[in-house]
This record gives structure tokens, sequence and C-alpha cells, in this order.
């Protein structure tokens, strides 16, 4: 580990801090429908937007309502990316005459995308036409962050809100999100990328030849409008295979920083636009320290087990210290422009915040770090997560902790001045419980079938960790893949669709209930027998029921695969 | 046909997924106000 590397991080976490005040404001302020510095350009074309889709913007909706909007929305989504893929040989705007896209591939990628997972079954360069890329994934990636940013500004009024039978109006939400706050960060993220060298075109891949006289296609397109929505979004769906590990998305450490900031950007804004709208920064900002330390742990494990040499190198004396030629280290499936920090630091943020872009290789990363991995996409998205799914993941955690907190004392659990009933538990439990179904059950099925095995780049626990890091990564939404794994075949394609649907469908729905259920109730003034949220004891507190909940559910999973590879390949057994 | 079979595949999975949020609806409506404190 160096200076350099920890100042990296730090410099990092200090950017996006001071951010998450200022965009936590402008959040607020955007979604109830106050003025902001844009509105005044934007608001005619939402206005438009509503005219167009006949939209009664001041007409609100139930929890329930605004769930089957929810999926109406979503279904039409899957079903238009679907079509586009599928008929993208027929289209415009695909100059290296793409393919059209197998039927189980282009049901995978449509959820994906739909879901916020950006799952990738394929290499984007070699299987997308550019039509299928901006029209298609860009697009899902938009909507897909819109949508979950508006579920937890339902769950937040929810909690806000007295005596009210609605939770707003997801069109509406939908509609704001899109506009005053993915769009105009894009285009400014965007134009810093090409700045940096990242390409922006619709002309082919370009054909040159090299010194030694081959002729060489190199890939390139409209990336860096992609590419600010793919990490803004939460989403991390690369427009190459090697997502930001290729040099055309992510070419150098400026970038790697800018692309960092925005992943983070939105899902720490929001526990400040949570603190505003329920009248409490400081609730926002111990929601925020819960995740920053979840981070810390990630990211200081990481980059200690990188940074140190890797143990079957080193038992056959391969010179690992660090020095002026070489970072020392784990650098296999890094790229030297990033070194160990920043990839190390990459890849925490991507698992921890459920965008699944990688700039490095994560198979190759040491089997402790693919536990930290798992670990993070493990606790269901809570640190900072994609834009909306961490904080309401977050949110579910809370009332479990004061649900726990009520059976420790004997009094009736509050959270933020709503009581805690039976209702809010069960569609929280409901919510907490599918995506440990989905990732382990079917990591299990995976583990004994044929079409499931067939898969496998490894063998042993470490082939065992590539099943689980897929299933975990889809059932998260975060996309990431660990490699290894050979999923482009119809069972793969398949389950994994399922996992993802379940991962965002099935836990959103109860999220909107508990938003419901909650915004019925009057708000319960603060008494001395309340627990209070908003001191450092809540924070420790809301930590141990997030890593014993994770820690229960998924030990035996983890045991199986990299603490087992990890041991193993200290007594010199390498799968 | 195997575009039909995915498609349906879809909406099944919808339909399931709107009458999940429509048992949700009717779970929350007896315990509506309910303790969940021992």
């Amino acid at each position: 580990m160096t200076v350099t590397g920890w100042l990296q991080i730090a410099l990092f976490a200090a950017i996006v801090g001071a951010l998450t005040r200022p965009l936590g404001g402008y959040l607020a302020r955007v979604y109830a429908g106050e003025r902001t510095p844009l509105r005044p350009l934007i608001a005619p074309v939402e206005t438009a937007l509503y005219r167009l889709a006949g939209i009664k913007p001041q007409t609100e909706q139930s929890w329930y309502g605004y769930a089957i909007s929810f999926l109406v929305f979503h279904a039409a989504g899957i079903i238009a990316l679907y079509g586009l893929l599928r008929l993208q040989s027929l289209l415009p705007l695909n100059p290296q005459a793409m393919t059209a896209v197998a039927p189980d591939l282009a049901l995978n990628t449509a959820v994906s995308f739909v879901t916020n997972t950006s799952w990738q079954s394929y290499g984007g360069e070699t299987t997308l036409s550019y039509l299928g890329q901006m029209a298609g994934i860009t697009v899902q990636s938009f909507l897909s962050a819109a949508s979950g940013m508006a579920v937890a500004i339902a769950l937040i009024r929810g909690f806000a809100r007295r005596r009210a039978a609605t939770i707003g109006n997801f069109w509406v939400d939908l509609t704001r999100g899109t506009l005053y706050v993915l769009l105009p960060i894009c285009i400014v993220a965007a134009f810093i990328l090409i700045a940096d060298g990242v390409p922006q075109t619709l002309a082919p891949s370009a054909e040159v030849t090299t010194l030694d006289g081959a002729l060489q296609v190199i890939a390139r397109g409209p990336v860096a409008t992609q590419e600010a929505i793919k990490l803004l979004s939460g989403d991390g769906g690369g427009f190459f295979n090697a997502n930001s590990a290729h040099p055309f998305e992510n070419p150098t450490p400026l970038t790697n920083l800018a692309e960092l900031v925005l992943i983070f950007a939105l899902g720490a804004a929001l526990t400040n636009c949570f603190g505003r709208m329920i009248g409490s920064e400081r609730q926002g900002w111990i929601l925020l320290c819960v995740m920053a330390i979840l981070f810390g742990l990630g990211v200081s494990g990481l980059y200690s087990v990188e940074s140190g040499a890797n143990p079957a190198l080193a038992a056959i004396n391969v010179d690992q210290t660090p020095g002026l030629q070489q970072p020392g280290g784990n650098m296999e499936g890094k790229e030297v422009r990033f070194g160990i920090a920043g990839s190390a630091l990459f890849a925490d943020v991507s698992t921890a915040s459920s965008d699944g872009a990688v700039n490095s290789m994560h198979d190759s990363f040491l089997p402790l770090s693919g536990g930290i991995f798992l670990a993070n996409m493990m606790v269901d998205e809570v640190i900072v997560g994609a834009p909306g799914s961490g904080l309401y993941g977050m949110l579910l955690f809370c009332i479990v902790a004061v649900f726990l907190a009520g059976l420790m004392i004997g009094r009736t659990p509050e959270y933020v001045g709503k009581k805690i009933g039976s209702a809010e538990i069960k569609m929280t439990i409901l919510a907490l419980i599918c995506i440990p179904a989905a990732t382990l059950g079917l990591t299990a099925i995976a583990c004994v079938v044929e079409p499931g095995l067939a898969g496998l780049g490894n063998a042993g626990p470490h082939g065992y960790s590539e099943i689980l890091y897929a299933y975990t990564s889809a059932a998260a939404t975060n996309g990431s893949a660990f490699a290894g794994l050979s999923s482009n075949a119809p069972f793969y394609n398949l389950t994994l669709a399922l996992a993802m649907f379940v991962g965002r469908f099935v836990v959103i729905v109860p999220v909107l209930a508990v938003a419901g259920s909650l915004a019925a109730q009057p708000i319960v003034p603060q008494s001395a027998g309340s627990l209070p949220t908003d001191r450092a004891l809540f924070v420790w507190f809301l930590l141990g029921v997030i890593v014993i909940v994770g820690g229960l559910t998924y030990l035996p999973a983890l045991a199986l695969g990299p603490i087992i590879d990890s041991l193993q390949m200290l007594g010199g057994t390498l799968y | 046909m195997l575009d039909i079979i995915m498609l349906a595949l879809v909406i099944v999975c919808f339909a399931l997924a709107a009458a999940y949020a429509s048992l949700c609806e009717r779970l929350l409506a007896p315990s509506a106000g309910k303790d969940a404190s021992p």
C-alpha cells in the first residue's frame, strides 16, 4: 500500500462527501416541484411530455397505483428493448452489420437493462448496433435509474407525509428524475469524458494497418454518452466488453476518478434528500455514515489484500516487491494506468454501489477480494447502491433495526416519527428475503445441473464462486461479472433474467407497499421511550443488523466459495 | 416461435408481479394499525 493510493481513496471520498449536500438539496427541490436553476429551461419540455402522454401531474397515486404504473412501464420497456435487439439487423445505424441478437440473449439483455442491472452476456462492440446501444441500452439506463429514484422518493414521502392516501405520481417522478437530474449531469459528464479521449462518433469501426502490416479493426462509436449514464445510473453496462478497463471507456486516471464520483454521487445525495424531506438532515447523515463505514471496510480490505503478494507466485519466488519498475502486489487482471489502488477502489465502488462497471477483471483478484465483492452485493445494495435502490434498501434495514430494538426493550418500534407495525414488517421481510432466495436457490440449481456446470471456467470452490457471483450480481441488480463463467447460453440467460426480475420487481412492490402504509399514518412525536435514530448508537446498531442479517444468510455460501478457495491457495492448491 | 415464447414469458412474469402487488395490498389491509411489538 502506498500513500498515493490512500490519497486517491481519500480524494474520492472527499469529493463525494462534498457533493452530497448540494446535490441532495437539488434532488429534494426537483421532486417537490420547486424552482431550480434549470426549471425555466426544462419546464416547457416537461409540460409538453405530460400533455403528449395524457398525464395530469397534480393527480397523485396510491401505492398500488404507483406500483402498477411502475410494472406496466417496465413491461413495455422489456418488450421494446427485446424487439429492438431482435430487429437490429433491419434497422439503421448498424455500420458493422450486426445480426439479430439471439432470443435468449435478447431477453436477458432486455431484462438486464430495464432492471438497472446491466448484466452483459455479450460483448457490446461485437453484438450490438449503434441504434441498439443508443436507443436501447442508453435509454433504458436513463429510465431504470429514474424509476429507481422515483421508488426511493415515494418511500421517503411515506415517512414524510401524515394521514395521506397517496405517495406521489410515478410518471411525474420518472419524468423529473430523467429531465432535471440525469440528463443535465450526463451532458456535462459526457463532455468531460470526450475532452479526455473517450470517443463519440457514429462512424464505423476504424481499420488500420499495424506496424507488422496486419489489418486491425478498432471498434468505436457513441461511447461517451453511454458511458456517462452507465456510471450515473448505477447501471454499469459498458459499450465495450472490457467495460471501464477499455481505454476508450476510461482512458486516464482522471476519467477513472470522474467515473467513480459519478457512480456514487446520486446514491449518496439521496440520503441527504431523505433527511431534508423528513425535516431532519441528521437522519440522512446517519444513513450516509453507515454506508461510509461499510464502504471504508470494503475498500481497505480490498486494497490491503491486493497490495500484498500473491501467495501462489511468492511460492515460486516471483519478485512482487513494489519498486520503480512495478507497483508490486497482485497486478493480474488490472490496468497499469490505474494500479492497485485505482483498481481496488473502482472494484469496491462498483460492487458496493450496484453499478457493476469494472476497470479490472474481478476473477483475477485474490479469493478473499472475491469474498469482499460478494459481501458488498449480498447486503442488498445498501452501500450507497444505485440511485434509489441503495436508499430504499437501507431504509428497509432501518425498519428491521428499530423492530429488533423494539423487541429488546418491549416498546412499539418507531422510525422518524412513524410507528412500524406488523404490516410494515411483513412487507419489509418480503422485500429482504426474496433476493437471498433467488440468489441461493438458483446457485444451488446451477451447481447440480449439466447446463449450469457446462459454463464453468474453473473447478472446485473457484468455479462455485463464479456461479455464486453471477446469481448474486444478477439478484442484487449489480451486473458486474466475475468472468470465468460462460454465461451466454440459454440456461444462464434465462435463469439470470429471472434473478434480475426478482431482484428488482419482487423487491420494489413491497417497498411501495411500505410507503403507502407509512403515508397513511400520523406522525408520532418523539418521546422518552423512542429509540433515538439520529445518534451514533443507531449507526452501530444498524451496522450490526446489516452485517448479522447478511452474515447469517450468506456465510455458508461464502465459506464454500472464496473462503475455502483462499485457504486452499495458501496450501498451494489452485483451481 | 422462440420470440413468442420469450414474450409470453415476459407477460406471464409481469402478470404474476401484478398479482403479487394485489396480494401485498390484501396483506396490508387487515394488519394496518396493528402493533408489531411483542
